[in-house]
């Protein structure tokens, strides 16, 4: 250690350093999924085989989920929140920066609206943001819209 | 831990093969022989710090123990070394020190407690050396921050070891040829003997040279002497970067074995546990290979990154109740007016105290008052944090971007229960760090999911994620009064606010001549991790004085240079670093109507920093055309990378004044990406003209923050100037949505 007089000048003036080492042993997981071994087969769960919201639900999760949150009180993404989408004018969340093509685009977003829109983003509203997420197998456009049906206030 | 007892202070040897190292040695005597394991190949105990190598092939290599995160470190510093080594340019390598506790940087531990001169007392440099490395050790201190190292590294440590190896070539050619040593010229890695005609390259004395003795306080050259030093040199580490070769955090790869990919969602409130997890869309996902609830955040693995991003996103957890589930940011706001409140004129902890401030604003004939806020900003590195681990047979073993290689190993051992020689870490190139890469919380995170998968695994957290759980640069409210007398002159300056990280001083004042200063700190609990974001409390602190120091000058009716600059009259530096920025920018020269410049002027990390920001109004909202920015940072060692630190802190500074407010909702960070967060980019940025004044090439002061705390207030003081609205909140953006 070091000569006494100074250790405590010393460990005070460092103290303004950032001191990572006080953490104490990390805790086990608390859960732990083994999905599968690295080599081993993909999970396959087909489409038809389950009921349509639970396969829309995957099929947001893996076509819609990196840009728009599908809770209420969601922090904005690159993509507005879609809870509550059935029904809603487009370009109607609060704060959120819509381009001018998505706010000109008068429509108001009934199910086949929206399937018409993820076919074909570009298509539908020529100039808007949404330059990604096309779901081109027209069964999960549609598992997507019965999932998103399920969000926003009940009744 | 060895108690230090001997006096030695630098030491050198041989390494297997003929290369000369030398160094700062801990213990003198030990056989130099056994750093091969880190500095050369195989494994082995190393026992001497070493800071140059010299190959038989004549390359010199400087070993360097600060990263490189963009801040040209490791250049300027090897540039030091071999100016005072006489090395040839052409022939000097840089090498990252190995985190091994053994390159600790004791100057950086030192700055903070007992500043010292290049010419310090040679009695004193030993015993203090030796203590500062202990300390140094004990805390881990193998840090870059602080804007330090070249100001300590290279000023105390890669001089004196390139002067100490020069002169041990020199003292062995001398032996070797017969001829007195004051006889033998060491220049460009050459050393030659004019009366015999010998020459010889350094490399060729290397191994001849490690029996010398080593001078413990060898004379380091005077600036006249300076040939690479204070010279524009190009950065080493460029080419790599511009041809891609240059290995960053993210580019880590394990040898021999596959990666899986980790991403990771910690819970949203600061100190929140996640209680339950739903994953039953991410099982079935592709490429899903393992979903972990580890208590403090979810981690999916998985072969590729995007699918477990992708599979992550998909998951629903539930979280522990804390007291700061329904704060937002007005609701902090309220708790630190409440505290100021309780303050009040006289009260807070008490940090500077000249005359009675209080007594001479009643007296004043003229009180101005202002309150300013700033958010919370977030460091937002192009990088984002990742770290690759790999844990094995009860070790650990990381790759990663980190300013503090050493703390990143104890703070993983102690995550893992495992001792600090268990753990390796392996330093990278950084994409950014700005303080961010001062925490350990990332490489904790990636070897926890090696340790619980057994996966080597890469983990990469989101840009949100990256947003969301920073350690973030405090919010914080200041409140000034201060009174003028008839004549416009400052009589008293009473300040309180309530956050207070570091460095110790970024609040004072005493630069100006004012007679009676009151400064102090009412603390209010945060909510959010803080930490240190580049120049750390006088990104806040500059802003607040400086903009105040502004109202002042209009208070009494005065021109905004013209004010500070007789306020400066006992500061004959800074003064001369504002007449130079002043006479830069045209001071007083018309300009069109809509378009005004700001001043202001912020002494940092030891360099002092005086700006002028010319702003226009575009269809109602400000443009920063020019900036135009002096600093006195006592000798500029290299003239292009001190440039281009002042142009980059004032580009980042730029970003967090116009920009960066991190505001909470619900006891969450409501800003992920760079929509909500946005940054300066190319098109926004100004023109940047940056001269320095070289006034004391003994202490040296930072480049890598200075540059930063005085451009917001020289822009808010530009935006008055030009419109009539004083910006007292920023980001300055909100005033113009």
């Amino acid at each position: 250690m070091s000569p006494p007089p100074l250790r405590g000048l010393v460990l005070a003036a460092t103290v303004a350093l950032p001191l990572a080492g006080c953490a104490k042993k990390a805790p086990d997981p608390i859960e732990q999924i083994v999905v599968r071994k690295p080599g081993d087969p993909p999970v396959v769960v087909p489409l038809a085989s389950t009921d349509p919201v639970a396969a829309g639900k995957r099929a947001f999760a893996a076509s819609c989920s990196a840009c728009h949150a599908a809770s209420a009180d969601a922090a904005k993404g690159v993509g507005p929140a879609l809870y509550g989408v059935i029904g809603r004018k487009a370009a109607s969340v609060p704060g959120f920066a819509y381009s001018a093509a998505m706010k000109g685009s008068g429509l108001t977003w009934s199910g086949p609206e929206i399937e018409a829109l993820i076919a074909n983003p570009q298509g539908i509203v020529p100039g808007t943001s949404m330059n990604a997420g096309a779901v081109s197998d027209a069964n999960a456009r549609h598992a997507i819209v019965q999932y998103l049906k399920t969000l926003g206030p009940k009744g | 831990m060895n108690k230090w007892t001997r006096r030695g202070f630098i030491g050198a040897g041989v390494l297997t093969g003929g290369a000369l190292v030398v160094g700062v040695a801990v213990r003198p005597g030990n056989p130099v022989d056994k750093l091969r394991g880190d500095v050369a190949s195989g494994p082995g105990e190393e026992l001497v710090n070493a800071w140059v190598k010299i190959d038989h092939d004549n390359t010199v290599t400087a070993i360097v123990p600060h990263c490189e995160m963009g801040q040209g470190a490791h250049t300027a510093l090897a540039q030091m070394l071999a100016d005072e080594l006489d090395a040839d340019w052409a022939k000097v390598a840089v090498m990252q020190a190995p985190a091994n506790g053994f390159y600790v940087v004791p100057d950086t531990a030192r700055e903070f407690v007992a500043k010292w001169s290049v010419d310090a007392p040679n009695w004193i440099e030993p015993t203090y050396n030796g203590l500062f490395t202990q300390v140094a050790r004990l805390a881990d201190v193998m840090i870059t921050g602080g804007s330090s190292s070249v100001r300590t590294t290279g000023q105390h440590t890669m001089r004196m070891a390139g002067a100490a190896a020069r002169h041990m070539l020199v003292a062995a050619a001398a032996r070797k040829w017969g001829v007195p040593e004051g006889e033998v010229v060491a220049e460009n890695s050459l050393l030659s003997h004019k009366a015999s005609g010998k020459s010889a390259t350094y490399g060729e004395f290397a191994e001849a040279a490690s029996h010398e003795h080593m001078p413990q306080t060898p004379p380091l050259k005077d600036v006249s002497q300076f040939k690479l030093m204070g010279k524009g040199l190009k950065r080493l580490d460029i080419p790599a970067k511009v041809d891609g070769s240059a290995k960053f955090g993210l580019d880590a790869a394990v040898p021999g074995e596959a990666l899986r990919y980790a991403a990771v969602k910690a819970a949203p409130v600061p100190g929140a546990k996640v209680e339950a997890i739903n994953a039953e869309a991410a099982r079935t996902m592709p490429g899903v290979l393992q979903i972990l609830n580890m208590g403090d955040f979810v981690a999916v693995v998985a072969d590729g990154y995007w699918q477990a991003q992708q599979a992550l996103n998909t998951i629903e957890a539930s979280y522990s109740k804390t007291d700061g589930d329904l704060l937002d940011s007005a609701m902090l706001r309220a708790r630190f007016a409440k505290a100021l409140d309780a303050a009040g004129d006289a009260g807070g902890k008490s940090l500077a105290r000249r005359g009675d401030a209080v007594g001479a604003l009643k007296g004043a004939a003229k009180k101005v008052t202002a309150e300013y806020q700033v958010p919370f900003v977030a460091h937002a590195a192009m990088e984002p944090m990742n770290c690759t681990a790999r844990v094995a047979g009860g070790k650990c073993e990381v790759w990663t971007s980190t300013q503090v290689p050493l703390m990143a190993r104890s703070a993983i051992a102690k995550a893992l229960g495992i001792g600090a020689e268990d753990v390796t870490v392996n330093q990278l190139y950084l994409g950014g760090a700005f303080g961010r890469r001062l925490e350990s919380d990332y490489p904790v995170q990636a070897a926890r999911i090696a340790k619980a998968t057994g996966y080597p695994v890469k983990m990469i957290w989101s840009r949100e994620e990256d947003t969301r759980q920073d350690f973030y640069r405090p919010a914080d409210t200041s409140r000034f009064s201060a009174g003028l007398d008839a004549g416009g002159k400052v009589l008293g300056w009473n300040n309180v606010f309530t956050q207070l990280n570091d460095p110790p001083g970024s609040w004072d004042v005493a630069h100006y001549d004012i007679p009676a200063v009151s400064i102090r700190r009412a603390e209010a609990d945060m909510h959010l991790r803080f930490g240190s974001l580049r120049s750390v409390d006088h990104s806040q602190q500059g802003f607040f004085i400086e903009s105040f120091v502004d109202e002042l000058a209009h208070a009494a009716g005065q021109d905004p240079f013209e004010f500070r600059r007789s306020l400066l009259a006992k500061s004959p530096r800074h003064k001369a670093v504002l007449e130079k920025v002043a006479r830069m920018a045209g001071w007083g020269s018309p300009l069109p109507k809509g378009t005004a410049r700001g001043i202001a002027i912020v002494k940092s990390f030891g360099t002092i920093v005086a700006e002028v920001a010319q702003v226009s109004m575009q269809d109602g909202r400000p443009s920063v055309d020019k900036v135009w920015c002096c600093a006195d940072a006592g000798y500029v060692m290299n003239p292009d990378g001190f440039a281009a630190q002042m142009e980059g802190g004032i580009i980042y500074g730029l970003t967090t004044a116009l920009y960066s407010g991190i505001t909470l909702k619900n006891g969450a960070v409501e800003q992920a990406n760079f929509d909500t967060y946005p940054m300066v980019r190319m098109d926004e940025a100004p023109d940047i003209e940056v001269a320095f004044i070289n006034a004391d090439t003994r202490e040296l002061g930072g480049a890598g923050e200075p540059g930063l705390p005085p451009i917001a207030p020289a822009v808010c003081n530009a935006i008055f100037a030009a419109t009539g609205l004083r910006i007292r909140e920023l980001p300055v953006m909100s005033h113009f949505a």
